[in-house]
């Protein structure tokens, strides 16, 4: 396990290398000036002043090994945008509120989506389970941004008085319950029609009758042969969801503006603030592969025969 | 709380309801604080930094410069220049001695000579260095390779002594204080910036000197201002505390002001356009006129033709456009410089080519006498709201004169890099705007010389920059305002050449309580002062409901 484990380690400093030389040649390949964030233009003068202090006006390779340098050695360098702002700053302030909410969201999608989807095999083709699976399509179905907003009106202004919930922001943790549901619905719903689905499976396999036939009771059999083996998708899925969460809630940081780390990725995309793009994409490069090591690693304990595989 | 007749009963309610919003709002009671929407996270609160509006309103706030503008129209008036002379190209500025820092120090006019050549320096590499371009030497020092110590000594801002400032100009330029009152001319604390470098800004370390100090700043989250009892004219000032959201998305901020979470939805951050028809009828409706205008350019090198640009600036029905699309209460435009600017009367072309709601029969006239018309217009815009809707009114307008129009929407960076100039090939008519910088109509007839940064038609007409070059040294208001309207004439008069097409002059609309409606006002620079806002009951308007 040890050696798996360090093995998958070692490999992600290709990977990120990787990212980051990919990274760097697609922004530079689409046009647009960081500087230029108005439509005011910038005399030449001052464009070249900006570029020699930012080393924009080095070869790429200079700025290319300029950059891996600073990965190396935690230095993300500054934003070209945020004229006060170093990426770190950016990091630190702000990747912890997107944490907290792709995981309280996560939280949120495995509490209510597994035993939905549990009960719904259970009960399998019951009003029960038309009425679950109907919803989870429904979850499945509303863009996030959507939900929000219904959220919000609903829960905050409409029944305001009721649920004393505020609109927006991110300290209180009454702020952080709609926009937990609205990230988690989604993926709830599909953790329900996954459970569901794996658990219908399971309950056909051989081993499962050979459990009921020596006369097990039907809630260790449920719990212990069942579930445990109808969560390998669940788990398989949950990595890069995870990964998904964390980084790709920029919709919900917008909408309930939540000062998190999604927002800074969108606009430094459109802003081509090539220092905060580079920075975050490694970070979401790091969060992917640590989320994909974690599911194989619970793999093992899930489903011995992979953890042997491996050996 | 929307109703006013009810608010004190409905208060009531949230208030015992509300656990977990500590700072919702500030209740209704006038205790001096309030909440309101920055709409966005402040780039930099540094002086020479700062390019947008959001931290120009955080700065005019919590730092104090030489001028400030009062009234509707702007009037230049002393804040921490007590008064000021003009010589020819030389401008003295003479300080009050009550001007202090947070950390004691008082103001000098030291501060200002530092501030400002720290701007001007190449190693700051600010974008807006070239609003100092009119004081000598500074160009140069700007733009220097080497011997930039000598350089720097050469630029033409002078501390006399502790409490005068002596500027050389390198023409007269009669707006230039009007332009002082610009963030860009505030001063920084050298101490402050010396001891934290790039992180000054940040509340623990900056060190300011106007009527609120910050007191918390928590990125694309809260900025928060609190009352600085020591200021000069403290006394004046009636608000304790502003607390602050960065609250972007405007269906949030509306929901979070019906909430009651805010006093305000956030000026700068407009309102939602598909909700402007339900809120124009509330009491908490603001909207107030804005120093900008709203145009079409277009690249006169691909329509060459002078009668098919001013056939397709007759066939907008700019006032159809304002009342089903934009919806804000915005000014049909009649010319480039915009209502509300000193001389507007005079400048104001009145344009026969910018009727407000279009004249489609002699547009197509006109078009017939095109001899080789383009029948293919590429119009290419943004992604924000609002501006796509508008193209397609365009579009429709522009179908009826047998144009077929393609409307090419594109991300900000990449519609920058399409304008130019020079402007992309493929590139026929754009839409922008140009909200000012000064107050003075040379700041948006300017844009139109032939070399000008900002002009991205490929228009050029040596007439136009022969009057642009005489106003720089035209003192005299009247004299220039004349200037000013012939070079309106030439692009819109009778005889104009029509390389753009104004669409309407901006408005700003917002959501505020009726408590601070009243003193909570927007200047035409989009510039909120706080110092002014007095918390009233609202009471007012309850008896009248």
């Amino acid at each position: 396990m040890t050696t798996f484990v360090l093995r998958r380690l070692v490999w992600t400093v290709p990977v990120i290398l990787l990212v980051i030389l990919l990274t760097f040649l697609l922004m530079r390949q689409i046009e647009g000036n960081p500087f230029r964030t108005s439509e005011r233009a910038i005399p030449e003068s001052i464009q070249q002043n900006l570029e020699e202090k930012y080393g924009l006006d080095d070869p790429w390779y200079v700025q290319y090994l300029r950059y891996v340098k600073g990965v190396f050695t935690l230095d993300l360098g500054p934003s070209l945008v945020l004229r006060n702002r170093d990426v770190n700053d950016i990091v630190r302030e702000h990747f912890p509120p997107s944490l907290e909410l792709g995981a309280l969201a996560m939280l949120f999608a495995l509490v209510f989506g597994v035993p939905l989807g549990m009960l719904s095999a259970l009960r399998a083709n019951t009003f029960f389970d038309y009425g679950a699976m109907f919803v989870s399509n429904v979850g499945f179905a509303i863009p996030s941004f959507l939900v929000a907003t219904l959220l919000i009106y609903f829960f905050a202004l409409e029944w305001g008085d009721i649920f004393g919930l505020p609109t927006s922001g991110w300290d209180t943790w009454q702020s952080k319950v709609l926009p937990t549901i609205a990230l988690g619905l989604g993926p709830m719903a599909y953790f329900a029609r996954l459970t569901r689905g794996s658990m219908l499976e399971t309950m056909q396999q051989d081993y499962i009758r050979t459990a009921r036939a020596k006369g097990l009771r039907w809630r260790r059999v449920v719990v212990v042969h069942t579930l445990r083996n109808s969560l390998i998708p669940v788990v398989t899925a949950a990595g890069p969801i995870l990964g998904f969460l964390i980084t790709g809630s920029f919709i919900i940081e917008q909408i309930f503006a939540i000062p998190g780390i999604g927002r800074y990725y969108v606009t430094a995309v459109t802003g081509r603030d090539y220092s905060v793009v580079m920075g975050l994409t490694v970070l979401l490069a790091l969060i992917v592969i640590v989320a994909n090591l974690v599911v194989d690693i619970l793999y093992g304990f899930l489903d011995p025969r992979t953890r042997d595989a491996r050996a | 709380m929307a109703v006013a007749g009810f608010a004190a009963l409905s208060l009531a309610v949230v208030l015992t309801a509300c656990g977990g919003g500590g700072d919702s709002g500030s209740g209704g009671e006038a205790d001096g604080v309030i909440t309101i929407n920055w709409s966005s996270e402040p780039p930099s609160l540094d002086p020479g930094l700062a390019t947008d509006t959001t931290s120009s309103n955080v700065l005019g706030n919590i730092m104090d410069g030489l001028i400030t503008l009062e009234g509707e129209d702007l009037t230049p008036t002393p804040a921490l220049a007590e008064s000021w002379d003009i010589e020819g190209n030389t401008v003295t500025f003479h300080l009050s001695n009550e001007g202090r820092w947070t950390n004691g120090d008082p103001v000098t006019a030291e501060d200002f000579e530092y501030s400002w050549k720290r701007t001007i320096s190449p190693d700051l590499a600010a974008d807006y260095a070239y609003q100092f371009d009119g004081i000598v030497g500074a160009t140069d020092y700007n733009s220097c390779e080497k011997n930039c110590d000598a350089m720097r000594d050469k630029v033409g801002v002078e501390a006399v002594d502790d409490r005068t400032l002596r500027v050389e100009l390198t023409s007269p330029q009669p707006w230039f204080i009007q332009q002082v009152a610009h963030t860009s001319f505030l001063p920084v604390n050298r101490s402050a910036v010396e001891q934290f470098g790039n992180k000054w800004t940040e509340a623990s370390n900056i060190v300011t000197n106007g009527p609120f100090k910050l007191a918390r700043w928590d990125h694309n989250s809260r900025l928060d201002l609190v009352k600085w009892d020591e200021w000069r004219d403290a006394d004046s000032v009636s608000l304790q505390r502003v607390n602050g959201r960065m609250i972007t998305e405007g269906t949030t901020a509306v929901q979070a002001f019906e909430a009651g979470e805010l006093d305000e939805t956030g000026a700068l951050g407009g309102l939602p356009p598909e909700e402007l028809p339900r809120l124009q009828g509330t009491p908490e409706y603001e909207q107030s006129p804005s120093l900008g205008t709203y145009y079409y350019g277009i690249n006169v090198d691909n329509v060459p033709d002078v009668n098919q640009r001013r056939a397709m600036a007759l066939a907008i029905d700019r006032q159809s456009i304002i009342d089903n699309v934009a919806q804000a209460g915005q000014l049909p435009a009649s010319g480039f410089t915009p209502e509300g600017m000193p001389g507007f009367d005079a400048i104001n072309p009145n344009s026969e080519w910018l009727p407000a709601s279009g004249d489609m029969e002699r547009a197509k006239q006109l078009m017939e006498q095109v001899q080789n018309p383009v029948k293919d217009i590429t119009l290419v815009i943004n992604d924000a709201p609002g501006h796509r809707e508008i193209a397609v009114a365009v579009q429709d307008m522009w179908s009826d004169l047998g144009i077929d129009v393609e409307i090419q929407q594109q991300e900000w960076a990449q519609f920058l890099e399409a304008l130019g100039p020079p402007p992309a090939k493929t590139t026929d008519a754009y839409r922008l705007g140009w909200i000012g910088d000064f107050v003075d109509a040379f700041n948006f007839l300017e844009l139109w010389r032939c070399d000008s940064g900002n002009n991205n038609t490929n228009y050029c007409n040596k007439d136009y920059d022969a009057l642009v070059a005489q106003a720089r040294n035209t003192p005299d208001d009247n004299e220039r305002y004349d200037l000013y309207a012939q070079m309106e004439r030439i692009m819109f008069g009778p005889d104009g050449d029509v390389p753009l097409i104004p669409i309407y002059f901006y408005t700003n609309v917002s959501l505020q309580k009726e408590s601070i409606k009243d003193t909570f006002t927007q200047d035409l620079l989009d510039q909120i002062d706080l110092t002014k806002v007095v918390e009233g009951d609202g009471s007012g308007a309850e008896a009248s409901g």
